[in-house]
């Protein structure tokens, strides 16, 4: 109890005099050098913690051993199952090509849960503001591709998609800064309000009428799909992509607005007294979020399934919002755990072929993995 | 057998499958607890159940191994998020790929079997009032129990110490604590309980008035029952009104379309989730909301 009283004690007492800087309106803090971190994010500041490090590396060891004993059960050498999920991911160039590929969407998501978390905000509706992207660049690219030069068609698909997506989660950023609703619970249901949207729309107004009774919308224009780079099964929705992480990572550390969004998410009354207008802050985190997770529902749409079918997010939203979590809410990491997760998702048509198991098993070790740092999760002080 | 009164038999069928899982999830959250993985427990309680009928070729013991499965579930959950502190909807994500990746793989050899399913049990006198006997009182086992449960649960929350303790828990853990009581414990019990009475929910679904085993059969219900405790602003009559709305949007579109009605199914869907947003709204909005604080808390540090 005291302990955590004083914590609090130095986490506010810190918050408040970091920002002075901050505090003049009228100068917004483009360059601050190397941010100092509030007291609740900087969790460096102990000297290396062997023990811990020992532990966390058990407790993955020991997720990698419970789906071994999973897959033994089920009949199967768990040995030969890494080795084909390994090879059927990463080893060969094409799988490389396709783990890549469908790690775009799940990283944009995840993202779109990191720059919100930054502020301190749950955004856990990456589902539906993936589907809301491909839903709109679906509607544009069916609308004019083949009528306009292809790059047109491609900015405007990509770019109707991160509008889509930054009014859903933009939605949920209003509720919440002018009414005070969870954003946690308002972006979880306006999932499932999206994939419904999504589905009356491919059953209804937007069937395929080619598609032999199948519910999808029409194909896009050949004109309007993403162009391969270079003859790989890669397409320009990589870079773009990779741009766009590579900025959210620069305005996330680099920027003042970075910086005033880690001020807001470890201390939102330290944050208001110092002159920061934390609503306007809180708000931008979604919209922005929305807005990269959107753009990942359209360049999957545009360069990968290239029209909207039912399961043409399957689950990635909640996958992404589990990336975010085991990154840590760093930008790097979280891209580096979507194509984890990018390629465990993946490995299960492997192992459908060469082991004979259902391929849904690869789910038990997405689980897995993410239980291992959720149970070595330290005890936390309650900032409130 | 005109439309409405078989949407209503459909709602209240379908919304039992609602109901059982919020009503779990409702005694979690009372407890500060929430559990993203209710649809996790669910997926686990519908193939043990269909699993145990098809090898005692008893439903009802079905119902029992669903119970206990969804429980096993929850208590990872508890363990997680109690003992160990872990984000509360990190966890749960986390049990449903968990319990997604399990049933798929542990049910193919259950895919195209079938079992007895509960019988149907008309109660004598009730069963027979017209219109109101055929909706609510000529079903399966399971949606009496429901009915039971709203009652039970009513007066053990606001007649009773435990009740007392539970949602004092799921207020302020620490004034629990001071008071001699065991809050981590309360938490555990809850967390387990509810997600035994999702299992209980899947078994609905699973031996009940579906009747067989497929992947991923319980298609979002533990989201929807999420859904209604928050429409129902965790008061337990309320979750059975949320419950069975969800349940008759479900079954509407089917029997509207069967009667020449073009509605679409889709969009009817949606609507109960967009009445739980306005209804959501409303409630912040009149500043009165009676999500419990340790929930609150919870979901704020999450992350």
């Amino acid at each position: 109890m005291t302990n955590d009283a004083m914590d609090t004690a130095t986490e506010s007492a810190s918050s408040i005099t970091l920002p002075e800087h901050l505090a003049a309106p009228t100068v917004p803090p483009v360059h601050s050098e190397p941010a100092p971190i509030p007291a609740a994010i900087a969790a460096a500041k102990d000297p290396i913690d062997w023990q811990r490090i020992g532990l966390v590396t058990a407790a993955y060891l020991g997720s990698l051993i419970a789906f071994g004993i999973v897959v033994a059960i089920k009949g199967a050498n768990p040995f030969s199952v890494y080795h084909t999920m390994v090879k059927s991911t990463v080893l060969n160039g094409g799988s490389l090509q396709q783990t890549v590929l469908r790690a775009i969407p799940i990283a944009l998501a995840a993202l779109a849960v990191t720059i919100p978390a930054r502020a301190g905000l749950v955004n856990v509706g990456g589902e539906g503001q993936l589907i809301m992207g491909a839903v709109a660049a679906t509607g544009i690219g069916v609308a004019i591709g083949g009528h306009v030069a292809g790059p047109v068609s491609w900015v405007a698909m990509a770019g109707a998609g991160a509008i889509a997506g930054a009014i859903w989660a933009g939605v949920s950023g209003i509720l919440r800064t002018a009414l005070n609703a969870n954003e946690a619970v308002t972006t979880l249901l306006l999932n499932f309000i999206a994939n419904d949207v999504m589905l009356y729309l491919i059953y209804q107004p937007w069937k395929d009428p080619h598609g032999s009774g199948q519910p999808q919308s029409r194909p896009l224009a050949h004109a309007a799909v993403l162009p391969r780079l270079f003859h790989s099964q890669l397409n320009i929705g990589l870079i773009a992509a990779a741009v766009v992480a590579v900025g959210t990572w620069y305005a996330l550390q680099r920027t003042g607005w970075g910086f005033a969004l880690r001020v807001v998410g470890g201390n939102r009354e330290a944050a208001r007294r110092a002159g920061l207008r934390v609503n306007r802050l809180l708000l931008s985190s979604m919209l922005a979020g929305g807005a990269l997770a959107g753009l990942g529902g359209a360049l999957n749409l545009a360069g990968v399934e290239t029209q909207l079918r039912p399961d043409v997010t399957v689950t990635f939203g909640y996958v992404a919002f589990l990336a975010s979590y085991l990154g840590r809410h760093d930008p790097l990491k979280v891209v580096g755990a979507a194509l984890l997760f990018s390629a465990i998702a993946l490995s299960g048509n492997g192992l459908q072929l060469t082991n004979g198991l259902d391929g849904a098993i690869v789910d038990v070790l997405l689980g897995l993995i993410v239980l291992a740092p959720l149970v070595m999760a330290k005890k936390r002080g309650r900032a409130t | 057998m005109n439309g409405i009164e078989q949407t209503l038999i459909g709602g209240v069928e379908g919304g039992t499958a609602i109901l059982l899982p919020a009503l779990g999830e409702l005694i979690g959250e009372r407890a500060g607890v929430v559990n993203l993985g209710t649809e996790g427990c669910m997926l686990g309680g519908a193939l043990a159940a269909f699993a145990a009928a098809a090898v005692t070729h008893s439903a009802l013991l079905g119902v029992g191994a669903g119970f206990v499965v969804g429980a096993a579930f929850g208590g990872l959950h508890g363990w997680m998020t109690v003992r160990r502190n872990a984000d509360q909807l990190a966890s749960g994500l986390v049990v449903w790929f968990l319990a997604l990746g399990l049933t798929s793989v542990f049910g193919t050899s259950y895919i195209s079997r079938v079992v007895n399913p509960l019988p149907v049990l008309k109660l004598p006198g009730l069963g027979s009032i017209p219109w109101v006997g055929p909706i609510l009182f000529d079903h399966d086992i399971l949606v009496y129990a429901g009915y039971v449960l709203v009652a039970v649960i009513w007066l053990v929350f606001y007649r009773t110490r435990v009740g007392l303790v539970l949602r004092a828990t799921g207020e302020r853990p620490e004034v629990v604590a001071a008071a001699g009581g065991h809050p981590q414990l309360v938490q555990l019990g809850a967390v387990a309980i509810g997600a035994g009475l999702a299992g209980v929910g899947g078994a609905q679904l699973s031996v009940g008035y579906v009747g067989n085993w497929f992947n991923d059969m319980t298609s979002g219900y533990g989201f929807v029952a999420v859904a209604v405790v928050l429409f129902a602003a965790w008061h337990p009559v309320r979750v059975l009104g949320g419950a069975y709305l969800f349940g008759v949007a479900l079954a509407a579109a089917s029997v509207l379309q069967a009667h020449g009605v073009a509605v679409n199914q889709y969009l009817l869907d949606a609507l109960p989730y967009l009445i739980t947003l306005i209804a959501l709204v409303a409630f912040a909005r009149r500043g009165s909301s009676e999500a419990p604080e340790g929930l609150a808390r919870a979901l704020a540090q999450s992350g």
